[in-house]
Parts: C-alpha cells; sequence; structure tokens
C-alpha cells in the first residue's frame, strides 16, 4: 500500500504543480475552449483524487494490506471509539492532515456556494429595483448609468444588464453581439463552471497550480461565450463592443483590461477550431486523467496476488 | 411576479422622491397609477422591508415607511458587484466592463466600506 500511495502522491503533485503549468501555458485551448475546460476539471478532480487517495492509502496502510480491509478494520475502531487503534506517528500525522484537508475543501465549497447564492439574491433585488425592462429586448434590463457596462446574474431567476451608458456607445449589431454573449454564459451556466475553482482558491490561497486554474477557467468561459455569439452574430461587431465598452485600458481594471485586450485579438484572428480528432483527443485525455488515479486507488482495494 | 417587481420599483422610485418617511396612504398617493389599493402598496412594502431596502418606523396608530439608503447609494453597490463580479468571483458575470477609472473606483469602495462600518 505504500507504493501505491506514493504513486498516488506523485501523480497529485505533478498534475497540480507541471501539469497546471503546461495547459495554463498552452496556445491551443483558445481553438477548443470547451475541451479545456473540461481538461481543467479533470486536472483538478484527478489530483484532488490522488492527494487525498495518497494520505488515505499511507494513513491506513498499518492496519491491512490492502485499502478495503484496512478501512474496514478501521471503521470497526472507529465504532469502538478508538479510531487511533494500531496506528501511529507519521500514518496518524497523515490520516489527520488528510481528513482536515478534504473537510476543508467540502467545507469551503458548500460555503462558497451559499455565500453566492445570498450575493446573488441581494443583487437581483437591487437589479429589479433599479433596472427597467428593456421594450427591445424581451429579458434583458437597462440600468440608468452613464458607465459603460454589460453583465449577466447567473442563477434559475437570471437576469441580463446593461447600462444606458452601454446604450449611448453600442450601435445595434454590438448590443446584439453583446446580448448573446451574456446569453451564452447564462444558458451554460458558466457560474457553475466557474464555482468549484473559486471556492478551491480561497481554500488553498497558496496553491499556484489552483490560481492558474482560476485564471485559466476565468478567460476560458469569456471565449466559449465570445464562440457562440459570434457565431449568432460576427466577430467583428463583437470585437468592436469589446472595444467600445473597454472604452482604453488606462480606464479599466487591470485585469478587464488584459481580458479584453486578449479576447479582441482573438476575434480578429480567427484561428480555425481544433480538428475533430484533436478534440475527441482533448477529451479522451481528461477521462483518461481522472480514471488513472481511480484504477490505481483500485488497485489497494484488494490484495494483489 | 413581473408585476409585482414593477410595483416594487414604483413604491422605491416614490419613497426616494418622498426623501423621508411616508404612509402606505401617503405612497399609494404619490404612485403613478392611483387605482392601487392601499393594501397592495402595504403587501409591496413588507417585501421591500424584507429585502432590507425600507425600514418600518411607528408613529403613533400608523406605520410609516423609509428607504433604507438613497438610489445612488444603492447604484453604488450594484455597481461594486458588477466591478468585483469578475473574472475570480461567482456572484455576477461581467464581460462587458469599462470607462470608469482605477481612481473613481477606489473611491466608490471607499465610500461602500465608510457605510459598512
Amino acid at each position: 500500500m505504500t507504493t501505491i500511495s506514493i504513486a498516488l502522491l506523485v501523480l497529485g503533485i505533478a498534475l497540480a504543480g507541471p501539469g497546471s503549468r503546461l495547459l495554463a501555458s498552452a496556445r491551443w485551448p483558445g481553438r477548443d475552449p470547451v475541451g479545456a475546460l473540461v481538461l481543467w476539471q479533470a486536472v483538478g478532480l484527478a489530483s484532488g483524487l490522488s492527494l487525498l487517495g495518497a494520505g488515505v492509502t499511507y494513513g491506513l496502510s498499518p492496519l491491512a494490506g490492502s485499502l478495503l480491509p484496512a478501512v474496514e478494520a478501521f471503521w470497526h475502531n472507529t465504532l469502538a471509539l478508538r479510531p487511533w487503534a494500531g496506528l501511529r506517528g507519521p500514518h496518524l500525522a497523515v490520516l489527520a492532515a488528510t481528513a482536515v484537508l478534504g473537510g476543508r475543501l467540502v467545507g469551503v465549497l458548500l460555503a462558497a456556494t451559499v455565500r453566492t447564492l445570498l450575493a446573488r439574491r441581494r443583487h437581483r433585488h437591487m437589479i429589479d429595483v433599479l433596472t427597467t425592462p428593456w421594450p427591445d429586448r424581451p429579458g434583458a434590463r437597462v440600468l440608468d448609468h452613464p458607465l459603460p457596462v454589460a453583465y449577466c446574474l447567473p442563477g434559475l431567476r437570471s437576469r441580463v444588464v446593461v447600462s444606458t451608458g452601454a446604450l449611448d456607445q453600442l450601435d445595434r449589431d454590438q448590443l446584439d453581439a453583446v446580448l448573446a454573449h451574456e446569453r451564452a454564459h447564462l444558458a451554460e451556466r458558466h457560474d457553475l463552471v466557474v464555482l468549484p475553482f473559486v471556492a478551491w482558491g480561497t481554500a488553498l490561497p497558496w496553491s499556484a497550480g489552483v490560481r492558474r486554474s482560476q485564471f485559466a477557467v476565468a478567460s476560458l468561459i469569456e471565449m466559449r461565450a465570445d464562440d457562440r455569439a459570434r457565431s449568432e452574430c460576427g466577430a467583428a461587431e463583437l470585437a468592436a463592443a469589446v472595444r467600445t465598452v473597454e472604452g482604453g485600458a488606462a480606464r479599466t481594471p487591470i485585469t478587464f483590461a488584459a481580458a479584453a485586450a486578449s479576447r479582441i485579438a482573438r476575434l480578429e484572428a480567427a484561428d480555425p477550431p481544433m480538428p475533430r480528432a484533436a478534440r475527441f483527443a482533448v477529451r479522451l485525455a481528461a477521462l483518461a486523467l481522472v480514471a488513472v488515479p481511480t484504477a490505481v486507488l483500485m488497485l489497494g482495494l484488494w490484495p494483489l496476488a | 411576479m413581473a408585476v409585482l417587481g414593477e410595483l416594487e420599483r414604483a413604491v422605491m422610485e416614490a419613497l426616494w422622491a418622498a426623501g423621508g418617511p411616508r404612509t402606505a396612504k401617503q405612497v399609494q398617493q404619490a404612485l403613478p397609477d392611483r387605482a392601487l389599493a392601499t393594501t397592495t402598496v402595504l403587501t409591496v412594502l413588507t417585501r421591500l422591508q424584507r429585502k432590507g431596502f425600507v425600514a418600518r418606523e411607528r408613529d403613533g396608530r400608523a406605520h410609516r415607511y423609509r428607504a433604507v439608503a438613497t438610489r445612488e447609494q444603492h447604484l453604488a453597490e450594484l455597481m461594486r458587484d458588477a466591478l468585483d463580479g469578475a473574472p475570480d468571483r461567482g456572484a455576477v458575470l461581467a464581460s462587458f466592463l469599462g470607462g470608469m477609472a482605477a481612481d473613481e473606483q477606489e473611491a466608490v469602495r471607499r465610500l461602500l466600506r465608510r457605510r459598512a462600518k
């Protein structure tokens, strides 16, 4: 079981470190944002599974030669109110650390979900008192504010908000492109895609891999929404809208200015989507990433002949 | 539901325009649609109170309602949510955003921090 736990540990660290660095610096995600999003989710899931699996396997290894009987023995000890029976020193410490980490990941995800839902409800109430329905575009609401802003509030009772500042500066086609972009966010529930990465960013603020994933996922959902909007309304209109709203790098938040510049560049370059075979390979790789640690854990379930 | 939302907005506009506490009856008279029953206005006021937009105070036998914050303060809070919302927070997905200089944003944040204390 020690071999298995070491293998899982190596895999987990490799995915969280070099693996995430590799994916974050790759150029192809711009040509297949959905595939890249799936791959990021697989990297997150697989590295988490590997690291927690490594901890459990190592921690319980003194109890039995394989995972299943070891878990069984631990369960019996716990029921007898002596969960530490048969475990000493490093094993106990690793087990405790794994439990703390696992608990923290789950707890933070739950807390972030609740916090997000509450913040959203508050924001929706504000939208409903401060904005007026836009007669021309059903479902969209107009906010009387000079700043050019367009955004969406995701959720079951979603809202799309456009400011009068944006209405003044954008022409009809550009507005349609903006709305198509926001509707793509809502239709594909990009908020749910982002949520675990945001949550685990707060759970593990020191992890460079988590930070990288957070940034990559945030820009990938924008690319994806851009792709859908451009297929409906044309890339030129969308790029013009991004440029108009963003207004000038000096006057916008740094992250937005950088994101806007790279979005415009991507829309104008119009790289062809990845070939079908490559896209298939990306999804297969994602599946394999999750399957490998699962298989390694399974290996430890039964004693090897 | 949509109709109720529009009523909430109308009632808030009336309270903001009034600038001080008003009874449900007074709010009803200030609304553009005078045909509304005062009980309907009362229902809307109760909903707004639950949402934290309106506070109720007792004045003799009647209740008077006032807006908790000005329209501008709520607007500032809304804009701050939108500005802070992306790209790494989950509540709001803001993809088109611009025009506010960094120092203006900082001023809005400072204002909100002071209000929160």
